[in-house]
């Protein structure tokens, strides 16, 4: 059973194809990779499923549990709530905001006040807006940044913005994750880290989790199963290790031998 | 200390009425004995409802990262509607003040409509466009506005009690902007706030998590126009004067230096802005020697602005609250302790 499965996906910049006829499905619950040498479009793909692009063709079905539909029907602000939620590869939090503040806006959609409760401080107001802190204090405790509520977001340092922005996402309870470079610019430590996080996050919130990646050490850790693309067309599929034994992403890499 | 900090944070608004009663103890003590020159008052009516008109413009930028440079415009509206509703309707105080917030408002969203589709310096520019448009209108049509004639009104009148005398009615717009700061504090720290300051943060980041550029940018836009309005209806009834050279380009760049000198995304810096831009031309006119240059003041708050850009990224009332007043109030250093009042909040 898969969440997102995508169908002929193509989409070109002027005269360059930056995605061909990309085809493939993410199981439900699992751990997901997309793979592929710099400028291989792993990011457009992101960027398109998730709306910032318009694709020229091709259709990206989501399916949440109980009904299937095509996310190009929906508009950047509005797939968050089908359950679909993404990170940046260059952390895009809201710098000048605190840590809280950034949480409670990732909980935007679940928190449920409307204008007038809020200027009015009227009945309603102070329980669902407590319940959202309450919920995200958990997040924060989870992932061990608890103590930091009230400092800026800018102030943290790297690894701890990375954490803060997957923290972010989890305010808003998705179906699916997609994590865009997850442990760029982490340190070893940090990224070993990262992964027992994501494991458990696959596992305690059952959420599926989708990720480009460069730390080819962290992807055949944790990943269930791997899309490498080259040049926007999928060049292999498969487990970890069928994909490390295969020529094509060898070759996609690191050149083929007759050169 | 214990009881200060208690105090403090036990309400989130308490620091503002209790400065506003402290404030209103003094008016009332003028009063009795007439402590302050009429100047002096007029010059404190001045600095709230200007202060009205910065919080909206604070709304704009300072909140939500917009810009616009021509809501001198829409406070030339607010006053033209005010003194027209008094003259020719007789309506009620509060329904005028209100009438002068919501059509602005209405209008606002125009401007929001052109932040859609520019950013920076081109909307910058676009809504510059509108202002100056807007006040050709004000001088040309002569039905609504009287064109150079301008127009004059009454002060307000409440149950009966007419506020001619001017202690009397700084008393009356201070309440209003103890209001509106009560209800600006608490927009800034709700959903619909914090979706503003994502959106001005990233945008990219903002849409991903459903808060949907058109709605934002608009009510951005749509609030700040309010209360731009508003502060444009207090200014007819204080003045008791409406006309159109007031509303032009050099009022929405002085809306632009208070709350860049007062402070961004700061309810304090708002006022402290507004206070400074009406002290500096008074200020320069009472020195001797600087007396005597032309557009003196123009100049100091040129220059205040590029110190405080410089030296004081946060304004003025930011890094005095940062620096000294949340140190003293929490015992300890006020790096990234910004948001004292929010912490309780949360601990709450």
């Amino acid at each position: 059973m898969s969440v997102l499965k995508i169908e002929a996906l193509r989409k070109t910049f002027g005269g360059l194809v930056a995605v061909d006829d990309l085809n493939f499905a993410v199981p439900r619950g699992s751990i997901y990779g997309l793979i592929g040498p710099n400028g291989a479009g792993k990011t457009t793909v992101f960027n398109i499923i998730t709306r910032f692009y318009q694709p020229d063709s091709g259709r990206i079905l989501f399916h949440d549990g109980q009904e299937k539909v095509d996310l190009l029907d929906y508009r950047v602000h509005e797939i968050i709530k089908l359950g679909v939620a993404r990170t940046f590869q260059n952390v895009e939090l809201f710098n000048n905001m605190t840590v809280m503040e950034n949480m409670l806006a990732g909980g935007h959609t679940a928190l449920e006040t409307n204008f007038f409760q809020e200027v009015f401080r009227l009945p309603g107001f102070g329980k669902k807006e407590k319940e959202a802190r309450r919920k995200a204090r958990e997040v924060l405790d989870f992932l061990n940044l608890s103590g930091r509520e009230n400092q800026r977001a800018s102030a943290q340092a790297y690894g701890m913005q990375k954490l803060l922005e997957l923290g972010r996402i989890l305010m808003t309870d998705p179906e699916i994750m997609l994590l865009d470079e997850p442990s760029a610019g982490m340190n070893n430590r940090e990224t070993g880290h990262l992964a027992s996080l994501l494991k458990s996050i696959q596992q305690e919130f059952e959420i599926t989790i989708f990720l480009v990646e460069h730390d080819m050490s962290l992807v055949m850790n944790i990943c269930d199963r791997i899309t490498a693309i080259n040049f926007g067309r999928k060049i292999f599929e498969g487990s970890p290790e069928e994909i490390q034994s295969s020529e094509a992403v060898q070759e996609a890499y690191l050149g083929s031998e007759d050169e | 200390m214990m009881f200060q900090d208690k105090l403090i944070n036990s309400h989130p608004y308490i620091k503002y009425i209790i400065v506003t009663a402290v404030f209103f103890l003094v008016l009332l003590i003028d009063l009795q004995f007439i402590i302050f020159t009429s100047r002096t008052i007029n010059l404190l009516i001045r600095v709230v409802y200007f202060g009205i008109m910065a919080l909206g413009f604070n709304m704009l930028l300072g909140y939500a990262g917009q810009i616009s440079l021509g809501h001198a415009a829409y406070m030339g509206l607010g006053a033209y509607l005010t003194a027209y509703f008094s003259n020719h309707m007789g309506w009620n105080f509060m329904i005028i003040l209100l009438l002068s917030g919501l059509i602005p408002m209405a209008l606002g969203i125009i401007l929001g409509l052109v932040a859609l589709r520019m950013e920076r310096l081109y909307l910058a520019i676009a809504t510059l466009g509108l202002g100056v448009t807007g006040q050709m209108i004000f001088q040309e049509w002569r039905a609504f506005t009287r064109g150079f004639s301008g127009i004059r009104l009454e002060r307000p009148e409440i149950l009966g009690f007419a506020f001619n005398n001017s202690r009397h009615f700084l008393m009356l717009i201070t309440v209003i902007l103890l209001l509106v700061i009560i209800l600006t504090y608490n927009f800034s720290r709700s959903r619909t706030g914090r979706a503003l300051s994502a959106m001005r943060d990233s945008e990219y980041a903002s849409q991903s998590l459903g808060i949907s550029l058109f709605k934002y940018k608009l009510l951005a836009f749509a609030a700040s126009s309010f209360y731009v309005g508003i502060a444009g209806s207090l200014y007819a009834y204080a003045e008791r004067y409406v006309h159109p050279s007031t509303w032009g380009v050099e009022l929405s760049l002085d809306m632009l230096a208070m709350v860049v000198i007062g402070g961004l995304a700061s309810i304090g810096g708002s006022l402290v802005g507004a206070g400074f831009l009406v002290l500096v031309p008074r200020l320069t006119a009472a020195t001797p020697v600087l007396a005597d240059i032309t557009n003196m003041n123009y100049i100091l708050t040129g220059l205040a602005m590029i110190l405080v850009i410089k030296y004081m990224p946060y304004g003025i009332y930011t890094t005095i609250d940062l620096k000294l007043i949340q140190p003293y109030l929490m015992g300890r250093s006020g790096e990234n302790f910004r948001y004292q009042d929010l912490k309780k909040e949360s601990d709450s």
